[in-house]
């Protein structure tokens, strides 16, 4: 094998890698070609192990990594037998999050004709100008298809919710509360080493993080939809904002809150998300988020919104115990059910009578002026 | 670029060790040591990720730098900082004799952290440095780390650039808490350390623990097995199994029976609701422990 022959391979399984969305990289393709010219892999095994390493971004591409290597090694050797071993290595218990697939969105807007966007657009701007203020108080699952796309504008407009702590991290500061060695002793340097001024620091400030968790189930579609939006334009804006969706189970949503580049992305994130209308289990999907996330610091210290009416499927008693660890988790729980916006409404849903002890605010969150309270119970400022 | 690293070889030294690896990870920390690049290691918490930089340590006899990660840690902590105090005093000595200021940054005021102390290797593959937990680390820290795995080097503003005669073998673990940027990761091999197979689990109680008989070890591990297909908060790692062994043996149980799981069970699992689900079924995890021994 030459040198170039090395590199033609790692290319090639890079271009299956990205065929498969997953984008490994060209540091990381000249890596394996390294890898193979110093340690010769003698075996299919040797071959597995090392484009593995050099290869794989994270364990949550194993599936994908299995497919490229298949298809780009399986025609140099015996592919039965490469078969055999991608399907014994050791392979890991956790399960690999479960992420819709990238491949699943549809080609970005700019692909589309350009008469096309501009059909789609048009209708839309004018209603903005137009019923703005008719629309602010109007619930999201009272609009129609038109006046859908220019809520999903409008929601852009909402404030973006940011609360900061006080961060480890210091940053030079004339008046700061801790007196700046290095900085004064190095500015005496200048000075002949007279110590003429001092220097120093006060703590940075950092943002605290929030977690959506949406309720995707039946009814709930058109405020899950609006909240997501919600969800992405915090999320562009500001670092630390993370989204899951449940029915049935949970689903990670982060990865694609910031991919989106335009609200037609909605419906693909709607689409993707694989129990979209079926039933609800509240507490089995807190559960899920607290053992895979929150426990492990996802929302230490943020503000987790829970977007649900709270009629559970299941025993509404996990999801007492489920809120009552998260909030021993994250610093503020904000529960939105629409169905607060009624006057008659009484929290009759089990799962809401359960977990109304652990809320620290409760919203109905159906229009978009409702947004803006949500935006303030995030940052804990209780109207 | 020094001689490479046989795959076999390595993992047979860090049997030797004291390590069980199975082939990925020995493949992914041969491809790092061979090609001078850090290696990544990902998984939960105590399936052994940092005694892997140990044992690698060990086989080289090298020397262990380590650094735990948090939030907030900076260059001060991390890489270099100054004596200040010693610099003050040489300020002030000079002016009593009235001589020139002295260098103020001259070797003798500066404090080596464990970053820049693993440039100073005397020979290659002379220094394992240990980022223990770099999810624990904030974004401003990982980006620090770009440049100093890209070269190798640390920028000190007083005295210039500080390069390795001979780089570093740098380990990094991950608790995966927060997922890291993928500019960090590109720069690294990558393996994800899941749990052991029982197989492999019984081999490491066995090294680790001498005096631990086999039929308990065996138990151990099956029961270890059991418990992780249960719904719990945390599953046990391999360093809760060997706890759990190490209680065992204490207790001066020869196999896991009934009369010694329940006491020995805080050993394993650390949450009380998780201690109830496997009280609730002792009598299974007990029985699938009681195989025969392999």
């Amino acid at each position: 094998m030459t040198i170039s022959d090395e590199a033609a391979l790692a290319a090639g399984f890079d271009r299956a890698l990205r065929g498969r969305g997953v984008v490994a990289g060209t540091r990381r393709a000249r890596t394996f070609a390294e890898v193979l010219l110093v340690l010769p892999a003698r075996t299919a095994s040797e071959l597995y192990w090392r484009a593995r390493a050099a290869m794989l971004p994270s364990i949550d591409d194993l599936d994908a990594f299995h497919a490229a290597f298949l298809e780009v090694f399986g025609s140099l050797g015996d592919a039965d037998a490469l078969q055999r071993l991608v399907r014994t290595v050791d392979a890991p218990r956790r399960e690999p999050r479960d992420l819709p697939k990238r491949e699943s969105l549809p080609p970005p807007p700019s692909d589309r004709p350009a008469d096309e966007r501009a059909a789609e657009r048009a209708p839309t701007q004018w209603i903005l100008a137009s019923s703005d203020h008719r629309l602010t108080d109007k619930a999201f699952e009272d609009f129609d298809e038109t006046e859908r796309a220019a809520m999903l504008r409008l929601i852009a407009r909402v404030r973006v919710a940011a609360e900061y702590r006080a961060s480890r991290r210091r940053r030079a500061q004339a008046h700061g509360d801790r007196f700046d060695f290095r900085g004064t002793l190095r500015g005496a340097s200048r000075t002949a080493g007279e110590l003429l001024r001092r220097r120093a620091s006060a703590r940075r400030e950092r943002l605290r993080p929030i977690v959506f968790l949406l309720d995707v189930s039946g009814s709930m579609e058109p405020f899950a939809r609006a909240l997501l939006q919600y969800a992405r334009v915090t999320a562009v804006a500001r670092p630390a904002v993370r989204a899951f969706a449940f029915a049935t189970t949970l689903t990670d949503l982060t990865p694609l809150l910031k991919r989106a580049g335009d609200d037609s992305l909605m419906s693909a994130i709607a689409t993707s998300v694989r129990d979209y209308g079926g039933g609800t289990r509240i507490g089995a999907a807190l559960r899920a988020f607290n053992n895979g996330f929150a426990q492990r610091g996802a929302a230490r210290g943020g503000t987790v919104v829970i977007l649900s009416d709270g009629w559970e499927r299941d025993d509404p008693a996990l999801v007492g115990t489920e809120l009552l660890r998260l909030r021993r988790l994250a610093r503020r729980i904000v529960w939105v059910n629409p169905h607060k916006r009624h006057a008659a409404y009484e929290p009759l849903a089990r799962g809401m009578a359960a977990a109304l002890p652990y809320l620290d605010a409760f919203l109905s969150g159906h229009s978009l002026r409702t947004l803006e309270a949500v935006a303030d119970a995030i940052e804990g400022r209780i109207a | 670029m020094p001689n490479s690293i046989d795959v076999d070889d390595l993992r047979r030294r860090l049997l030797g060790a004291g390590y069980v690896a199975d082939a990925g990870l020995a493949t992914a920390l041969a491809c790092a040591v061979t090609l001078e690049r850090a290696v990544l290691l990902e998984g939960d918490a105590g399936v052994g990720k940092t005694d892997a930089a140990r044992a690698l340590a060990s086989v080289f006899g090298a020397q262990l730098l380590r650094l735990q990660c948090y939030e907030g840690l900076d260059l001060a902590a991390a890489a270099y900082d100054w004596n200040y105090g010693k610099q003050l005093l040489a300020i002030r000595a000079a002016e009593g004799s009235h001589e020139h200021t002295p260098d103020l940054y001259a070797d003798e005021f500066l404090i080596r952290r464990p970053l820049l102390a693993a440039l100073g290797a005397s020979r290659p593959r002379g220094i394992v440095l240990l980022i223990d937990e770099i999810d624990r680390a904030d974004d401003e820290f990982e980006a620090f780390l770009l440049e100093f795995l890209a070269d190798f080097a640390i920028s000190i503003p007083e005295r210039g650039t500080v390069a390795a005669a001979h780089p570093p073998i740098v380990v990094l673990t991950s608790n995966r808490t927060r997922d890291l940027h993928d500019a960090l990761k590109r720069r690294c091999f990558y393996h994800w350390i899941g749990h052991p197979s029982v197989e492999r689990e019984i081999e490491i109680l066995r090294l680790h623990l001498p005096a631990v008989t086999p039929e308990l070890a065996s138990d151990v591990a099956r029961a270890s097995a059991a418990l992780r297909e249960r719904e719990l908060r945390k599953a046990p790692g391999i360093s809760e199994s060997i706890d759990w062994a190490q209680t065992l043996q204490l207790l001066g149980a020869e196999r896991l029976g009934a009369e010694v799981f329940e006491p020995s069970l805080g050993s394993v699992l650390k949450y009380p609701e998780d201690i109830a689900t496997a009280l609730a079924s002792a009598s299974s995890i007990i029985a699938s422990a009681g195989g025969d021994v392999v």
